[in-house]
């Protein structure tokens, strides 16, 4: 700057308190930007989650409301609620306290960047730590709080139950974080990123398999229920094991419910003291060797592909023989990205999975066989359930697709190829994985419930129609407002785009639904049969198909005509 | 001597990315650190700043030892990325106070070099925008304002040039002489010879994880007679050294 500047060393300066202090004044502008460029958004997410929060307090108010009824088995039932809650709330918050973590500390430019600076490690990896868990914890928070004012309002419980419970989540929420922070720093130090997809892979397996012991629980061993659900609680006993975080949170809470506040203030002291130490021991570890961790999870140099790619080279070719060559190298290119980009493939195969084998388990969760107003509902559930994850998919992985392409322009630009092919490709491989993975589940749902050929072929048309429609809804709105410039699909997801085709998918799965709901209400009650339609019902069936692939095709026709007029 | 190499090695999963590298940097001069795609420039600074350990050998700043004595070390670097970091959703300002802040700088002192800056690289107008918005070349000035606001006695830069336009290259030039005349350090890491041939007061070129040559623009003359510029020396030399590693390889 000058010729007379000062060399003296300069101290150090507070760490964890500055990398806090930015972080949420990054939050406050991101807060300012979304209030005066996208009221809108912001509005629609605050309404959201009311209606979350609105809907699971009324669930959970209705669920403890019945377990009052029974008083002598709701002292039994409840703490096995929390039990479950708690342990499956640890391994989540483990798995996505890891994640985020793995992500703040190796991957993000800001360690690469704040780690030769002289903000210490043990500060660095804090202001992660925590940031990991603030984010993770949300689940906890969405499902946890109305759960407590339900439960509060049933029982009708003191002020200090509602202190309590809140104090154990808080106190509760760093335990499995710390575990999560110790994974991610584990798998830089000592998982190769060439084999890192491997371990993905065998952790999904081991959670999968964990899934289906789990799910033996739920077989029925005699038509006796009282028989069932002995034997179910002592399969379950082993979540009460003393050594459990889950149960030190869950004794706190359950004394509190039954007003022995000494007792519940004993169990809250061991959580939080055994969060604080694991907290403090996991910050240490990591901090103490999170450099040499950096530098493996920068380093490690990627290995040439094995097969070189042939496999999803012999799908494109197996699958869409029938489009032009051009338009092939184009999906190829887009399923490689896919099958590389575990963050796709996982969040579509852990949803369509539970889903999937859910439905593998569910003839033998009911005894006897399905009565046909169940079995309506069941299909109507099902098919709810497909719709939604098919939105979420879409809204967030399929949408951006057009505008990722925004970098490729010069290439595809100059591709001999009317652009409307560039959109129809990724229309086809959209909507190939889409209803690959839809079908499959609901192949699974007429083989559990056992449904009749008319009410199978009207979920499966259903299924197929809200997958064209979702996908051209995508493509063809992800076309018409796209983001060229933005590198990150997330954040084109988030966009004023993204937002508008969530809430044109919302309203095609929920009027989807509506007719679904309809059709199956109409057969259980008023036809009495789920093997024929009337005309009524024939009608809606056609309105559904009409519905959804009219706003595929509708999407489409916008998005080509914008894309094929758009500069770059 | 500000920066000190010796005989580092690191390793990547049998790969040799630098070998037995020493280097000694003096303080008060332009050191341009120059070599092709993948010679190991981008790991030797990594090494210097800290970010990767060596397998062998030490990496000494102002004296203190990366690794040991890291924390006296990074007090007195400065140091930009070739992807320069900025937080996405802070302006140019508050980053730039986030980083007089991290380097304990007096609120007034920190306020006044900030503003100089600002109107030397011309950043006024853009100072109070979220960073998001902004172009790589800007990007790049306020890395290269936040790596000099606490007037480091090494400064590390690892592709200043890149972006940034005509005047700004100019300015960025002066701001580098500058800190070299004051004391300090500059240690560039660059593909522009250009840039190396008008302000490198040494040059090192390293080719497959070892230093070939170091010295002087004139130095490096003398070693190829009959070439005068920077690009030539540079292009003999890193080809000649292929070649003996090809020979060596088939032996």
């Amino acid at each position: 700057m000058s010729g007379g500047a000062t060399l003296a060393p300069t101290p150090a300066a507070p760490g964890l308190r500055l990398l806090l202090g930015a972080r949420l004044r990054c939050l406050r502008n991101v807060a300012d930007q979304t209030l005066r460029t996208a009221p809108l958004r912001a509005a629609l997410i605050a309404l959201f989650l009311l209606a979350i929060w609105t809907t699971l307090f009324a669930l959970f108010d209705r669920v403890f409301l019945f377990l009052h009824m029974f008083r002598e088995q709701s002292v039994v039932v409840i703490p096995y609620v929390f039990h479950i809650f708690f342990v499956a709330m640890t391994v989540l918050l483990a798995f996505s306290t890891a994640i985020l973590a793995y992500s703040g500390l190796f991957v993000r430019p800001e360690p690469a960047w704040l780690l030769p600076s002289p903000v210490g490690p043990r500060s660095i990896v804090a202001a992660v730590f925590l940031e990991a868990m603030f984010f993770s914890s949300w689940a906890l928070l969405l499902l946890g709080l109305p759960m407590m004012a339900a439960l509060g309002r049933v029982e009708q419980l003191p002020w200090h139950f509602y202190l309590t419970f809140l104090g154990a989540f808080a106190a509760f929420i760093p335990i499995p974080g710390a575990c999560g922070l110790l994974a991610a720093w584990a798998g830089a130090m000592w998982i190769p990123r060439s084999a890192r997809r491997v371990y993905l892979l065998a952790t999904a397996m081991a959670l999968v398999g964990a899934l289906a012991w789990w799910g033996r629980l739920w077989s029925h061993t005699g038509r006796d229920a009282e028989h069932w659900l002995t034997r179910f609680l002592s399969e379950l006993a082993y979540l009460r094991s003393a050594l459990l975080p889950s149960t030190w949170v869950t004794n706190a809470i359950s004394r509190s419910l039954h007003a022995r506040p000494a007792e519940a203030a004993f169990y809250l002291f061991v959580t939080a003291a055994h969060a604080a130490f694991l907290a403090w021991l996991a910050v240490g570890i990591v901090a103490r060797w999170v450099q040499p961790a950096f530098g493996r999870a920068q380093s490690a140099p990627g290995r040439p592909l094995r097969g070189g790619g042939a496999l999803t080279r012999w799908l494109t070719e197996a699958l869409f023989r029938y489009l032009p060559a051009p338009q092939r190298c184009l999906i190829l290119k887009d399923l490689r990205m896919f099958v590389r980009d575990p963050l796709q493939w996982s969040q579509l195969a852990i949803l369509f999975g539970l889903l999937g084998l859910y439905l593998f388990y569910l003839p033998t969760v009911q005894p006897t066989a399905f009565s046909r107003p169940l079995q309506a509902l069941v299909c109507f559930l099902n098919y709810g359930a497909v719709a939604l994850i098919l939105s979420t998919f879409t809204s967030r992985f399929v949408f951006p697709l057009i505008s990722l392409e925004g970098r490729q322009m010069w290439l595809l630009g100059l591709w001999p190829l009317a652009r409307r092919h560039v959109l129809w490709a990724k229309f086809d491989f959209a909507l190939s994985v889409a209803a690959a993975a839809a079908l499959v589940v609901t192949g699974l749902s007429i083989r559990a419930l056992e449904l009749p050929w008319m009410l199978s072929l009207v979920q499966v048309a259903a299924t197929l129609s809200t997958c064209v429609g979702l996908v051209g809804l995508a493509i063809g709105l992800g076309a018409r407002f796209p983001t060229y410039g933005e590198p990150s699909g997330a954040r084109i997801a988030g966009g004023l785009g993204g937002t508008i085709n969530l809430i044109v998918s919302m309203a095609l799965v929920l009027t989807s639904l509506a007719l679904m709901g309809a059709i199956c209400f109409r057969s259980a009650y008023v036809l009495g049969s789920l093997e024929r339609l009337d005309a009524l019902n024939g009608a809606l069936y056609l309105v559904q198909m009409v519905l959804g692939f009219g706003a595929g095709a509708g999407a489409m026709r916008i998005g080509v005509r914008h894309f094929s007029r758009a500069e770059f | 001597m500000s920066i000190v190499l010796e005989r580092v090695t690191k390793t990547f999963d049998r790969k040799v990315a630098v070998e037995r590298l020493s280097l000694e940097v003096r303080a008060g001069e332009v050191f341009a650190f120059l070599g092709p795609n993948g010679a190991g420039k981008t790991t030797t600074i990594k090494l210097m700043v800290g970010l990767l350990l060596p397998d062998e050998g030490s990496v000494f700043i102002c004296g203190h030892r990366m690794g040991t004595d890291g924390r006296a070390a990074k007090a007195h670097l400065g140091y930009v990325p070739d992807q320069p970091f900025l937080y996405d959703k802070l302006t140019g300002r508050e980053f730039l106070e986030f980083v007089a802040n991290m380097y304990g700088l007096p609120r007034d002192e920190a306020w006044g070099r900030l503003t100089r800056f600002a109107e030397r690289l011309r950043l006024e107008e853009t100072l109070d925008r979220l960073t998001e918005g902004y172009s790589h070349g800007m990007k790049q000035k306020v890395a290269l304002a936040a790596a000099l606001l606490h007037e480091p006695r090494v400064l590390i830069v690892d592709e200043p040039m890149v972006g940034l336009d005509p005047w700004a290259a100019r300015t960025v030039r002066e701001l580098f002489r500058a800190r070299a005349n004051a004391g300090g350090t500059v240690f560039l890491s660059t593909h522009t010879l250009d840039v190396a041939e008008a302000l490198a007061d040494r040059i090192a070129i390293i080719h497959r994880g070892r230093i070939v040559a170091q010295g002087t623009l004139e130095e490096l003359r003398r070693l190829r007679t009959e070439q005068q510029r920077l690009e030539d020396i540079f292009l003999t030399l890193t080809e000649e050294e292929a070649a003996v590693d090809d020979g060596r390889g088939r032996s």
